[in-house]
């Protein structure tokens, strides 16, 4: 299924994508509201692009400078090419360290390399700690956006299915009350955890920390407990300088969300006396996408989800329509670097109106991108034959004064001449399934203008 | 080619051209007190101001009358916490009245170096947390707070208000998996 | 000063009266446009489907149309900004250049280049101002929200200026439209819906003249208001302009039947 297919099936739900806009707009509102409360805000995304860019220009000494001060500080550095060897690496230290259940906080990364799938397939048991994770991981579902995982279900969803997994009153659909019964229930959990699954926000290349920024404290208390933490990360969440976590955490949160800071803001160097701490390096595609001048930019992405909440099609659409592990206009452009023909409708799934770009922290031209993504989905033969050959033709017409005006006319005046049950028959003229077309004048402008002005 | 070599050579070929590195910041800013109050109040936690001479003990019984299993390094503990303590037991602390080393004017975040934590799962079992924190160490901002961190430990954590989420209909609940109240004592 | 009157494709064959509201409302701040004939299409239809390479040919014969002109003047936002930020892609000859940074939005070219940022005339109807994102976020024709809780921007206080005329204040200022070129088809359910919720949100708040400087976005939103038969008309600000600027022209032939039938339901 396209995008357009999936986003059609969530919009026919007219009070749900209601629902769906206007409370993801509500975030979106609390995120300007934050923004402009810290004066130097627009300094500060100018900032986070600058440190960006700098690391991923000089990003094999930054990797190699952090790996050395984490091997340093104690912890185990490993490097994945891709996913498979991401999973591989995972397995193999839960393995070593004689576990058979694992807990894991937030990371997109392990959903992008599909990591739960794999270890239940090896026979481990893996618990997603974060609240909407575990909602959707109850669910078998995946994540419909980066920061608000179950932004998808209602209340009345997330009860039902409390029901059926851990047992809350048949109706309960309270949020306080279903919360409670997920810490109680995740709290077993944490307690038994022997090897505990983190992502990493920031890894700091001068000290060779990582960064994980959580509001549940569920990272920490996962990590914290358990005998062995592994760090999943994508290459690109390298900076500089704790320094540089100034910046960083001034951004993340209220681009997200709009707090002013996440609540647990933990910095991780060296594991506890007596247990273990790895980190996983992965490329996964990343060093092809640092190879595309015109895309590597989305790189800079500190997962904030900003561009999702402002974005008036993702908020109609769900972030299931995307069929990609991060959704929304970030996910539509850094998809068809990982499959163009998959994700071939992404990049269309917009109206380029610009707003992702606008409240983007690290301002990447996300917009920019799923425009210049268009040009190689249509150069790499992935566009609908018929597009494609329509453009070739319309480009063609509109090259020649005589043919065009030739057309206009014949589109005018095939639109006043045709019935109105064939002009606007929704099954040959989407457009005017809702809408009607406009009246077709009695003249152009262009013969106006000769009737009038030229004479 | 280990993973590594191919990724490290990969990343050189394909890395764009080189920028600088902008310097650091600051920003500068309001570090007041009030400010602080008012963030964390925001974010959930709350602010009381100890008087000179009140013993911390006192303000803590009042606060958390029920509070039974207590760990802490500041006042007298009924549950001994260090960086040993077994699972259950910590799992049992109702209140851990820490220490906090400063906090941040702009957010209501508080600066937990493990030193300070007793063991490191225990400012998130905790039940309810207490930082107690000098009235003289309040930073404006981020910029700020990093500078005076310098380099953050083997595991240190800013803390701001209590544990939270608003992963079910964006109805926000606190007390999720960490602590279900946060207070900063300021003295 | 040479001025070269670019006129949208669709608004050529489908909205006539506002090319001619146009040319009129430059004609009364004393420009006299010319409307080069051999002009067809900027080409952004086909480069935002993902074919600008095809869209060349059409590049050049818009530099070629409009390459002697002072300036290009067009009652599109969007047409604007795709000729000033993706005509990158030909060979940047004196002429490509030249057309690049001459070729304005009309309302930019009335303020910016006339400095023209009041005007006096009267239109008593409550209106709700719709800018196209290429205009908001591309041209920066206004303030933007992600930006700065300040609304403003060069339309709308030319548009405060006009006696009796009052201005919607939105529940969401500068949300998309879901227009989008080929978007308007090809993701036609979430386009219809933006679309529903954007003139809804005019509707709630009062606005009875539904305006804009994209006949692209008002075209989808006044299929919807037409189709769901709502009390609201739809008319580009040059339209209004140029009636509250109390026409002494008379528009000739066929087209002036619309702009009278305009001007009668608006005095109504």
């Amino acid at each position: 299924m396209s995008h357009p297919q999936r986003a059609a099936a969530f919009t026919s739900d007219a009070e749900r994508t209601t629902w769906h806009d206007e409370t993801l707009w509500f975030v979106r509102q609390k995120r300007d509201k934050a923004a402009y409360g810290v004066p130097e805000f627009q300094q500060l995304r100018q900032l986070a692009s600058d440190i960006k860019e700098h690391t991923l220009s000089r990003l094999d000494e930054y990797l190699e400078q952090f790996e050395r001060n984490a091997r340093a500080n104690g912890v185990q550095v490993h490097w994945a090419a891709d996913a498979d060897e991401h999973n591989r690496i995972v397995l193999s230290i839960i393995k070593a360290a004689g576990a058979s259940s694992i807990v894991k906080s937030k990371s997109m990364l392990t959903e992008e390399c599909h990591l739960n799938p794999y270890l239940q397939q090896h026979g481990i048991a893996v618990v997603d700690t974060d609240l909407g994770e575990r909602i959707v991981q109850l669910r078998e579902e995946a994540p419909s956006h980066l920061v608000l995982p179950a932004i998808h279900l209602k209340k009345e969803d997330v009860g039902e299915t409390f029901h059926q997994h851990l047992g809350t009153p048949k109706g309960e659909k309270d949020p306080q009350n279903l919360t409670e019964a997920a810490r109680l229930h995740l709290r077993e959990k944490f307690l038994i955890g022997q090897v505990a699954i983190s992502g990493v926000n920031f890894a700091v290349a001068e000290t060779g920390a990582v960064v994980v920024c959580t509001n549940e404290g569920n990272a920490d208390l996962g990590v914290n407990l358990a005998q062995v933490h592994i760090a999943c990360m994508g290459m690109e969440k390298l900076i500089p300088r704790t320094a540089d976590l100034g910046v960083f955490t001034r951004l993340l949160a209220r681009s997200a969300t709009g707090q002013p800071v996440t609540t647990y803001t933990s910095h991780f160097s060296q594991p506890a006396p007596g247990r273990q701490m790895h980190i996983v390096i992965v490329d996964n595609g990343r060093t092809r996408q640092l190879g595309r001048p015109d895309f590597r930019n989305s790189l800079k992405c500190i997962r904030c989800g900003a561009c999702m909440n402002t974005c008036p099609v993702y908020r109609r659409s769900g972030g299931h329509s995307y069929n990609f592990t991060v959704p929304g206009p970030i996910g539509a452009i850094l998809s068809p670097n990982i499959d163009l023909h998959k994700h071939s409708t992404l990049p269309f799934a917009s109206t380029l109106c610009g707003s992702c770009t606008d409240v983007c922290p690290v301002k990447i031209d996300i917009h920019n991108q799923l425009y210049k993504w268009r040009q190689l989905i249509a150069q790499s033969n992935a566009l609908p034959l018929g597009k494609k050959l329509g453009m070739k033709l319309l480009s063609w017409g509109l090259a020649r004064p005589g043919l065009y005006r030739l057309g206009g006319k014949v589109a005018r005046e095939g639109l006043r001449l045709l019935p109105r049950g064939l002009s606007h028959a929704a099954a040959l003229n989407p457009w005017a399934k809702a809408r009607e077309l406009p009246e077709p004048p009695a003249q152009s402008f262009r013969e106006w203008y000769q009737q009038t002005v030229t004479q | 080619m280990s993973s590594r070599e191919t990724i490290l050579a990969a990343v050189r070929a394909n890395r764009p051209a080189p920028t600088s590195l902008p310097g650091v910041v600051d920003f500068e800013g309001e570090a007041t007190v009030e400010r602080f109050t008012e963030w964390l109040h925001f974010i959930g936690g709350q602010v009381v101001q100890l008087a000179p001479e009140q013993p911390l003990e006192d303000v803590v019984r009042q606060l958390y009358p029920e509070a039974q299993r207590i760990a802490s390094n500041l006042i007298p503990a009924s549950v001994p916490v260090d960086g040993q303590t077994a699972i259950p037991v910590l799992e049992a602390v109702e209140l851990a009245v820490l220490a906090g080393e400063f906090g941040v004017a702009e957010n209501g975040a508080v600066w937990v170096p493990e030193a300070n934590m007793l063991h490191r799962a225990l400012p998130m079992i905790a039940q309810h947390l207490v930082l107690m924190l000098s009235r003289q160490r309040i930073v404006a901002n981020m910029h700020q707070a990093y500078a005076q961190v310098g380099h953050t430990g083997a595991y240190g954590v800013f803390i701001a208000g209590p544990s939270k989420t608003a992963d079910i209909e964006q109805s926000l609940v606190i007390g999720a998996h960490g602590a279900r109240s946060l207070t900063v004592l300021l003295r | 000063m040479k001025v070269g009157l670019f006129i949208p494709c669709y608004v050529d064959q489908f909205f006539p009266q506002v090319g001619i509201a146009t040319y009129q409302l430059l004609e009364k701040l004393g420009v006299r446009a010319d409307f080069p004939g051999q002009q067809t299409c900027c080409g952004q239809p086909m480069a935002n489907t993902g074919c600008e390479r095809d869209a060349v040919p059409v590049y050049q014969h818009f530099v070629r149309t409009f390459q002697d002109y002072d300036y290009v003047v067009a009652p599109s936002g969007s047409c604007v900004h795709h000729v000033r930020k993706h005509y990158d892609i030909v060979e940047q000859s004196g002429a490509v250049q030249h057309v690049r940074t001459a070729t304005y939005d009309l309302f930019d070219f009335i303020t910016q280049v006339l400095g023209v940022t009041e005007l006096t005339g009267r239109f008593p109807h409550q209106v709700g101002l719709h800018l196209s994102c290429h205009g908001q976020r591309g041209l920066h024709q206004a303030n933007e929200s992600e930006m700065t809780p300040v609304r403003d921007g060069q339309l709308s206080r030319l548009l405060r200026s006009i006696d009796g005329l009052e201005l919607t204040e939105l529940t969401r200022n500068d949300e998309c439209c879901g227009f989008g070129g080929t978007f308007c088809v090809t993701e036609e359910a979430v386009s219809a819906r933006m679309g529903h919720d954007r003139v809804h949100d005019h509707l709630r708040n009062g606005t009875q003249v539904l305006t804009g400087g994209d006949m692209s976005c008002l075209m989808h939103l006044q299929g919807l208001v037409r189709r769901q038969q709502l009390p609201m008309r739809v008319l580009h600000a040059a339209e209004i302009l140029n009636e509250a600027l109390q026409t002494t022209v008379v528009p000739a032939a066929i087209g002036a039947e619309q702009v009278v039938a305009a001007e009668q339901q608006v005095t109504d």
